[in-house]
């Protein structure tokens, strides 16, 4: 049995003659948490984007359990749940409101419970009866957090969901994470440019340089072969060396 | 039951862009102010025939004092429907404006609200949000009408000495039935942009432009209507000049021109049709608002479903 949740064989998103994602070939295994690191502009977002199906890529393929983003796009969203970086809601309705439509949307049974069920695992119940739009980003993105588990996706799509936090949110989030990998055995997709978020949250590593995966390996065993964060950081400016001389 | 289950996305996405639409200030001003003019054209409509009718009782008084012959009311020899022709400028002017508002704002909320990737990656399919924003905007519209339609019926029953008969209730309901139509072009074209533009002023503006051309450009091509005539219901429907120019521009261009069409569908259901008036455009006005609103709303449609969904807000 394929144990992938993710996929992609020759993945290529092409803009005129840029290519913002180059040959992508990258398996995810399910329970993995799975950190996508890249400097900025290093074609992270428009892999997610494909993955979950908002972008049509211009060759190659993508599965997501086993349902190819391309033609079976309806099947594949069933498995899947995205935070966009923003995370951007109705800000005129409550948190409750924005909840109920896209459970409803989602087309999860008796939304209501579902909804508490999933606030009291976020703990943040008492946010539901308040306008979106008062919310803090932190609070935001936890409802975010909230409308992509609803109905309980095989994989998680986060697209870098520390930025703009406060260290405080930071942690929040991250701990939120890995529970959620725990006890929902979720799949997490992260993508980041934060090397902390890396070591202290995913099970696996993949480093994009200018559209190419370049490294791929789990934690452990980078861990393993290089030591502490600092060398982490290393491993990463050597493999992305191209965009490390410019920002230099 | 497949296909419940298989609505249930459309019938949810028509319900929140309804509620949303709903909170929006700047429709609910515009479609308010619609209402409230709808309710002046029928004051106006009722207070010219009371004073033509006042004026009508006193000469009669005053030539039957003379002797002489007393010729009919003028009133009784004027349709009663035609009390509502200045509804015909209002729908395409400002419920025109309102309705291109109406269909923005469907698109512009949940691209404001920044919502549109939460909303591609739900098991839905593309087409689904357009139909759904399509079945919503025909929603919004018809209960703009329906509220004219009721504004109007009352003034009517409140009327005594104007009676409609059957055939004139059936004009009447196919005068809202074809100015909703009509308003269903603009709303579609508010649509269409509000999906394809990339700044939300240009997705309004582009629709407004077209208006304006519609409204007030097109009628002076093709039948010699300047802006201000155009404003008039009645004027609107001069004869254009017997020239060459304008007997190809009225036939060629006439089609298009959807002011000119809707005027002359009012005109021939509100009984204000001037007799001489020639029609010259190749295909009826009818049919042109109902080719226009099919057109412009399979177009709306398509650009609903195939907008770029990555994007949370205008020119992120």
């Amino acid at each position: 049995m394929n144990t992938y949740v993710v996929e992609t064989r020759q993945l290529t998103k092409r803009y005129g003659d840029h290519a913002a994602v180059k040959n992508l070939s990258l398996s995810v295994e399910r329970g993995e948490v799975f950190g996508f690191l890249g400097h900025n502009g290093a074609g992270k977002t428009t892999t997610i984007h494909m993955l979950t199906t908002l972008l049509k890529p211009t060759s190659g393929t993508a599965l997501v359990c086993g349902k190819s983003v391309t033609d079976q796009s309806l099947e594949a969203r069933r498995h899947i749940g995205y935070v966009p970086e923003n995370v951007r809601l109705y800000d005129t309705m409550t948190a409750r409101a924005n909840l109920l439509f896209f459970a409803r949307l989602s087309g999860v049974e008796n939304p209501d419970r579902r909804i508490d069920e999933t606030l009291d695992f976020l703990e943040c119940r008492d946010l539901a009866p308040r306008l979106v739009g008062s919310f803090s980003k932190g609070l935001r993105q936890r409802i975010g957090l909230a409308q992509a588990i609803l109905h309980r996706p095989d994989v998680l799509f986060l697209d870098e969901p520390t930025s703009g936090l406060d260290p405080m949110g930071i942690k929040t989030l991250r701990d939120l994470i890995v529970r959620l990998n725990r006890e929902f055995g979720t799949t997490i997709f992260m993508n980041t440019h934060l090397i902390s978020e890396i070591s202290r949250t995913c099970t696996s590593i993949g480093v994009l340089n200018q559209g190419e995966l370049v490294f791929r390996d789990t934690i452990e065993k980078v861990t393993e072969r290089y030591g502490s964060e600092s060398s982490l950081e290393e491993l990463y400016l050597s493999v992305t060396p191209v965009q490390a001389k410019g920002a230099a | 039951m497949g296909n419940t289950a298989a609505n249930a996305p459309i019938r949810l996405l028509i319900s929140q862009s309804l509620a949303t639409i709903a909170r929006e200030r700047t429709v609910a001003l515009l479609a308010l102010l619609f209402l409230v003019l709808v309710v002046v054209a029928a004051y106006l409509g009722w207070s010219a025939t009371s004073t033509v009718n006042a004026i009508y009782l006193r000469s009669v008084d005053y030539m039957t004092a003379q002797g002489q012959t007393i010729p009919s009311n003028p009133v009784l020899d004027t349709s009663p429907l035609a009390l509502l022709r200045n509804m015909a400028t209002y729908v395409s002017l400002i419920g025109a404006l309102a309705a291109i508002v109406v269909g923005h704002q469907l698109i512009a909320s949940d691209r404001k609200a920044g919502t549109m990737p939460l909303l591609a990656t739900r098991p839905m399919r593309g087409i689904d949000l357009g139909i759904a924003k399509a079945v919503a905007l025909v929603i919004a519209i018809a209960a703009l009408v329906t509220f004219a339609a009721v504004i109007n019926t009352a003034t009517f029953l409140a009327l005594p000495e104007f009676r409609l008969d059957g055939a004139g209730w059936s004009k009447l309901a196919v005068f809202y039935g074809m100015s909703g139509l009509y308003l269903l072009v603009f709303g579609f074209l508010g649509m269409w942009f509000g999906a394809a533009a990339k700044s939300e002023t240009v997705g309004l503006l582009i629709p407004v432009t077209v208006w304006l051309t519609l409204t007030f450009v097109l009628p002076q091509i093709t039948s010699n209507i300047n802006p201000v005539a155009a404003l008039n219901p009645v004027s609107a429907l001069a004869d254009a000049p017997a020239s060459a120019f304008f007997q190809v521009t009225g036939w060629a261009l006439g089609p298009f021109s959807l002011a000119e069409a809707y005027r002359v569908i009012s005109a021939q259901l509100l009984d204000f049709m001037p007799p001489t008036y020639v029609d010259r455009v190749a295909i009826p006005a009818a049919a042109s608002l109902l080719i226009a609103a099919a057109g412009v709303g399979a177009i709306a449609t398509r650009a609903v479903a195939r907008m770029d969904m990555t994007k949370g807000d205008y020119d992120a």
